[in-house]
């Protein structure tokens, strides 16, 4: 009887090799990040790490190419880049984030409100949105920063902020407009959830995966936008030392072939864009 | 107590314009009455505007015509439930809810004591909140304090009135099944103790047995809490099961309005003889003796 | 149905004109606002041994005086006659100073946003050509680091390269002194601009042109083409350019504001006299009616090419 019959469910499977686990740190940016937590963290503690005073003028170690005192050398004015480095990063990056979260709750607010209002008002505040798009972004930081008078680093990062929030707006509105269709949203109104209890509650987790990106290529953006308007001596003035501020001095330093001043400050923004850049990345795959 | 009215819909209308110059009427001057502890069912083909007048007297949609009149009368045993505020506004005895201006005085009361589920449960639940969460929302939106505790104690309770245990309060509306989402949405209704509960096909999207699990429930629920029940279903089984009394909706006109008994013996209206005659008989037999097959 | 179509168009125009009112109204009334001294452009130095008379004088003729709304009007009246005013800097009608900046700036941003589109198309479809393997992630790799560089830092170590050290290159400006008609020196100055422009550039665009083809290749009708024994070459060109292509050059409308705000930012570098120079000079020594109207062209572009996105977006009707 059993050998005429096979018995077909039964049959013994060829053994697979199991395939590998992933590693947790597969498709994650984990070298990025880690670099740019190192950046963040030695701008945060750089009191501890300063050879010498970021802000004296050592008239005497003009121009000085990196050695063992001035590790990368001095500036025009004689004063440390290394130093210069770490002090001027916190700035940059400090004003990055702020720039980026003061643009991300304007588009909040705009974005949210627009997709709410009344038709006549959701068509003006897009026109808004799309003319501030389309001035030239610099000339419009350069206006409010002549709003705001001097140009400290606050001043700075909130004229940086007020003009990079057109294109998240824009998205928010979007997703805003989508969320608002569904049931829950009109539930929450029934059982009397003001329009700011619907924006936090609803709202924000739901169109939240789609700005992380956004808001972290904010902050790269930002940067750029500091060190581009120091550098063209429209934001940070050269006392004030940020990166953008430091290279304002590298076309000068281009004639006399000093290459040390223009090289350090680039490179530490570089790799800072392109850590974030990575982890701005990640987030966008991931959600 | 019984035939004190609750909510009076006169010549309510209500018209959509999909485009430009032309007008449909969704809901043309239609008008009925709850009473106080009454089921009353609202049956009708789809698109005959049955979920327009649900929506109306939730005050999602303005209606373009017609008076909702609210009755709030005397609800003096929830005097803890408002504060002091709340307590002049109860004063007032009848609520025109259409009215803007009186709408927007009395919103607070107005919106704590009626309540409203939705069809489908997958969209009326927020896919990105606890069970918890979902529950709890609208009594911290109305400040309301936990008479049990905690707002998490509360939501538990609540659960456990709509036949849910306490174990699905820290998962995600997608984490259970349909008829479990439709209770966690009764029992956010009822959280708020609503003198009107509002159910938009409440049953429309669940399968046969979840269906008659969740008719039992809310029988159960309305004898035990005593709410007026505003129940909308296109299935006239549900209705005839259900409801006291039952309107019949047909092109946005309320062709008729009768106990639920008689209306399925002896209807009026051609339409409702159609309706009443297209309801499944369970028995071939039955199916045999009467006359319309 | 011709009939809404005109109605349409003519929404549009209203559209366009009255966004543009917008526009310069807010440069206008922004510009006037911020503190600094618009004679100091106009007479340079001499304004410090100004006395107060002669500076009313000069207001006056300025037109200064007035307060800004009646400015306000007084400029809009002159622009819609053609009259933008004359520069302060310059001496001359802005329309003059313009007309002989904008054709290089026309130049450098027209044969560099070709350049760009042109190559991140090809990039592109080579990525996606060796998808995951060696090339492609090599070239993935550089392009995020090149589109992680600041322009301005970019453009400073080509001139410190190429000009200062190698002597290979001219650093600056649009053509050697006395040579504006010769077309080779003209050649020369752009190389380094354009290398600048298309390598912070492209790379954007190429990873989504990348994406978009890669994207094409996981549908059905391109499991169908492989099933028909379509090979590779076909396939990539018939089926998936063809269905990228138009999204992409909805995409190339809808980017250029971003080139043309990075040719600003290189023209700086490079002292290129184009419009970015002219619009950053305007702007850090107030000379008003030049800004006005550098914004207002700027501006005016941009809505443009937007319109044309939302114009496309609605012809495809997919």
């Amino acid at each position: 009887m059993e050998d005429r019959f096979e018995i077909v469910g039964i049959r013994k499977m060829p053994d697979v090799k199991l395939v590998k686990k992933e590693k947790w740190y597969q498709g994650k940016p984990v070298f990025f990040a880690i670099l740019l937590g190192m950046i963040l963290a030695v701008c945060l503690a750089c009191e501890l790490v300063m050879t010498k005073d970021p802000f004296y003028l050592d008239l005497q170690h003009c121009n000085v190419p990196p050695d063992g005192e001035f590790l990368f050398g001095t500036d025009t004015l004689g004063r440390d880049i290394f130093s210069m480095i770490w002090y001027g990063g916190r700035v940059s990056l400090f004003i990055g984030i702020v720039s980026a979260a003061v643009s991300t709750g304007i588009a909040i607010f705009v974005g949210a409100v627009s997709a709410c209002a009344p038709a006549w008002a959701d068509a003006l505040l897009m026109r808004f949105t799309e003319i501030i798009l389309s001035i030239p972004s610099l000339l419009l930081v350069l206006f409010l920063q002549a709003v705001f008078g001097e140009n400290t680093v606050f001043s700075v990062s909130a004229a940086i902020g007020m003009t990079g929030w057109a294109a998240m707006a824009k998205v928010i509105r979007a997703e805003v407009i989508k969320l608002r269709k569904c049931e829950y949203v009109a539930a929450s109104k029934c059982m009397g959830g003001s329009f700011l209890h619907i924006l936090w509650e609803h709202f924000l987790p739901g169109f939240m995966p789609s700005i992380m990106f956004m808001a972290v290529m904010e902050i790269r953006s930002a940067i750029l936008a500091e060190s581009t308007l120091s550098f063209m001596g429209l934001g940070l003035p050269v006392e004030m030392v940020s990166w953008g501020s430091m290279l304002s001095l590298a076309e000068k330093a281009i004639l006399t072939n000093d290459w040390w001043i223009l090289f350090f400050p680039g490179i530490f923004l570089t790799v800072t864009l392109l850590c974030i850049t990575r982890i701005g990345e990640y987030i966008r795959r991931k959600f | 107590m019984k035939d004190e009215i609750l909510l009076d819909v006169q010549k309510l209308s209500h018209k959509f314009f999909p485009a430009r110059k032309m007008e449909v009427k969704a809901v043309d001057e239609v008008s009925f009455q709850i009473r106080r502890g009454e089921i009353f069912g609202l049956v009708g083909e789809s698109g005959s505007g049955k979920s327009t007048i649900a929506h109306c007297i939730m005050n999602i949609y303005q209606p373009s015509g017609g008076k909702i009149i609210f009755y709030t009368g005397n609800c003096q045993e929830r005097r803890g439930f408002f504060n002091k505020k709340d307590m002049a506004v109860q004063e007032a005895n009848s609520i025109d809810v259409c009215d803007p201006k009186e709408f927007r005085r009395h919103r607070r009361m107005l919106l704590a004591k009626r309540q409203i589920i939705f069809q489908d449960s997958s969209s009326s639940l927020n896919p990105r909140k606890k069970i918890r969460e979902i529950i709890a929302e609208p009594m911290k939106i109305q400040h309301i304090a936990p008479v049990r505790g905690s707002l998490c104690a509360e939501a538990e309770y609540w659960l456990n009135q709509a036949g849910l245990d306490g174990s699905v309060l820290e998962q995600y509306p997608s984490e259970l099944s349909g008829g479990q989402r439709q209770r966690v949405a009764i029992a956010r209704a009822l959280a708020m103790k609503p003198e009107l509960l509002v159910a938009d096909e409440p049953i429309a999207s669940l399968d046969v047995s979840v269906q008659a699990q969740i008719m039992n429930l809310f029988l159960q629920l309305q004898k035990e809490h005593g709410f007026s029940f505003l129940f909308i279903a296109h299935d006239l089984l549900a209705v005839k099961f259900l409801c006291d009394r039952v309107g019949v909706l047909w092109r946005g006109k309320l062709v008729e309005t009768a106990p639920s008994k008689e209306l399925f013996e002896n209807p009026c209206h051609p339409y409702t003889k159609t309706l009443a005659a297209s309801i499944p008989v369970p028995h071939f037999r039955l199916r045999q003796e009467g006359d319309v097959w | 149905m011709v009939r809404y179509r005109l109605l349409d168009g003519v929404k549009k125009v209203f559209l366009f004109l009255f966004s543009i009112f917008l526009l310069s109204a807010a440069v206008f009334f922004i510009s006037r606002l911020a503190p600094g001294d618009p004679l100091v452009s106009y007479y340079g130095e001499r304004v410090e041994r100004m006395g107060i008379q002669e500076r009313v004088w000069a207001e006056e003729k300025l037109g200064l005086k007035d307060s800004v709304w009646v400015q306000y009007i007084r400029w809009l009246g002159n622009a819609i006659r053609g009259e933008f005013g004359i520069s302060y800097k310059y001496k001359m009608d802005v329309i003059e100073v313009i007309k002989g900046r904008i054709g290089n700036t026309l130049l450098l941003g027209g044969v560099g946003f070709c350049l760009v589109f042109l190559l991140a198309l090809l990039l592109g479809i080579f990525c996606a050509w060796h998808e995951n393997r060696m090339p492609d992630r090599i070239v993935c790799t550089l392009g995020t680091i090149t589109s992680c560089i600041p322009e301005f830092w970019l453009s400073l170590l080509f001139i410190f390269i190429f000009s200062t050290n190698l002597k290979w290159l001219p650093g600056s400006g649009a053509y050697a002194v006395g040579k504006a008609d010769d077309w080779g020196s003209r050649m020369e100055h752009l190389i380094l601009p354009l290398t600048v422009l298309v390598v912070s550039h492209i790379w954007y665009y190429a990873y989504m042109v990348r994406n978009r083809i890669l994207e094409e290749t996981g549908t059905d009708y391109v499991l169908l083409a492989k099933a028909k024994g379509l090979n590779k070459r076909q396939i990539m060109f018939h089926h998936c350019l063809r269905n990228a292509i138009p999204s992409y050059l909805s995409m190339a409308a809808a980017s250029v504001p971003h080139v043309l705000g990075g040719t600003y930012i290189v023209e700086t570098v490079f002292s290129y006299p184009g419009i970015g120079t002219l619009s950053y000079e305007s702007a850090r020594y107030k000379d008003y009616n030049l800004l006005m109207l550098l914004s207002i062209l700027s501006g005016a572009f941009v809505i443009l090419c937007n319109m044309a996105v939302q114009k496309g977006a609605e012809r495809d009707g997919r």
